[in-house]
């Protein structure tokens, strides 16, 4: 992966296999606490203490033999974080879901970019409209707070039977997005 | 600033489209975003498509994403799905790719057998 937002959307994938309904995803741009935070917490299957152990090994995958050979998602973005000397936890609960936190720092020589978020969440908002996200982009600096907050629900909501798929939509949340990534300075970390 | 009243006139004009047309979904497009589609590029096969849709204005066909599929060398690969047809993979694509199938396959009807790396279930 050559950035960030690849692993975030990775990590939302495994979400959807994992058959969560809501997906929050929370980005912290900490300028004065030196750190890139990301936060995804699903409500899918979820995972037993073992199984969770074993997502972080690269020769586990969930997929049958056939489908797939190793699990690389996880151990790959895990390592990458701990690289910046930074952190990678998971928890989870069969039945209740999957909380990933992971954390970069921020001015680490090693830290990959953050990458384009915005074909990140637009391609998993519009490629999954089975499950509803709750974004929440947060930048801050000393004595500066900004951010942005974008739920798929109240969308679809208003939107009934017409499918994400149609092109003003697709220009809608596009928009949208971009407007929050430019206001919470995360186009170019 | 976007918000819901932009929507609100977005569903209205969509249902008059829908009317006029009878609310069908031609074709089914369907990218592969396991990891390694990911780390092969799916995300801009992905934004292209999306881009197609809506600069060409698209209403008739849908867009979703899957997991890995088994065909990790010929990563990113995309499904087209239409009803009462063979179901057409594409593989090793790329936004230029993408476009061309979206011209050819999608617009005109026209399968483009170069990138074809599979047909059928």
């Amino acid at each position: 992966m050559q950035d960030i937002s690849l692993h975030l959307l990775d990590i939302i994938e495994n979400s959807i296999r994992a058959r969560a309904k809501n997906i929050k995803v929370r980005v912290i741009h900490n300028v004065a606490k030196n750190s890139l935070r990301l936060i995804v917490e699903d409500d899918g299957t979820g995972m037993d203490t073992d199984t969770l152990a074993m997502a972080q090994n690269p020769f586990y995958t969930s997929k049958s033999e056939r489908e797939k050979k190793v699990g690389l998602g996880i151990p790959l973005f895990k390592q990458n974080a701990e690289l910046t000397d930074g952190c990678f936890n998971m928890t989870s609960q069969p039945g209740f879901g999957t909380v990933l936190t992971v954390e970069f720092t921020l001015d680490h020589i090693d830290r990959m970019p953050l990458g384009n978020l915005r074909a990140t969440l637009l391609g998993a908002i519009i490629g999954h409209p089975e499950a509803d996200f709750n974004i929440i982009l947060i930048y801050r600096e000393k004595g500066k707070e900004q951010s942005f907050h974008f739920e798929t629900a109240a969308i679809k909501e208003e939107l009934g039977d017409i499918p994400l798929t149609y092109p003003d939509v697709i220009e809608y949340i596009d928009q949208s997005l971009k407007e929050g990534i430019q206001n919470t300075n995360m186009e170019d970390v | 600033m976007k918000t819901l009243a932009d929507l609100k006139k977005i569903r209205e004009k969509a249902q008059e489209d829908m009317k006029l047309r009878g609310g069908n979904v031609r074709i089914k497009i369907v990218v592969g975003m396991g990891t390694s589609g990911i780390a092969m590029g799916a995300r801009e096969v992905m934004k292209t498509f999306l881009e197609e849709i809506s600069n060409r204005n698209l209403t008739d066909v849908l867009v979703t994403q899957t997991g890995e599929k088994g065909l990790s060398s010929m990563e990113p690969v995309v499904d087209l799905i239409e009803e009462g047809k063979a179901k057409v993979t594409y593989g090793n694509m790329n936004p230029d790719k993408v476009k061309k199938v979206v011209v050819e396959h999608i617009v005109n009807g026209r399968v483009v057998s170069d990138y074809v790396v599979a047909t059928g279930d």
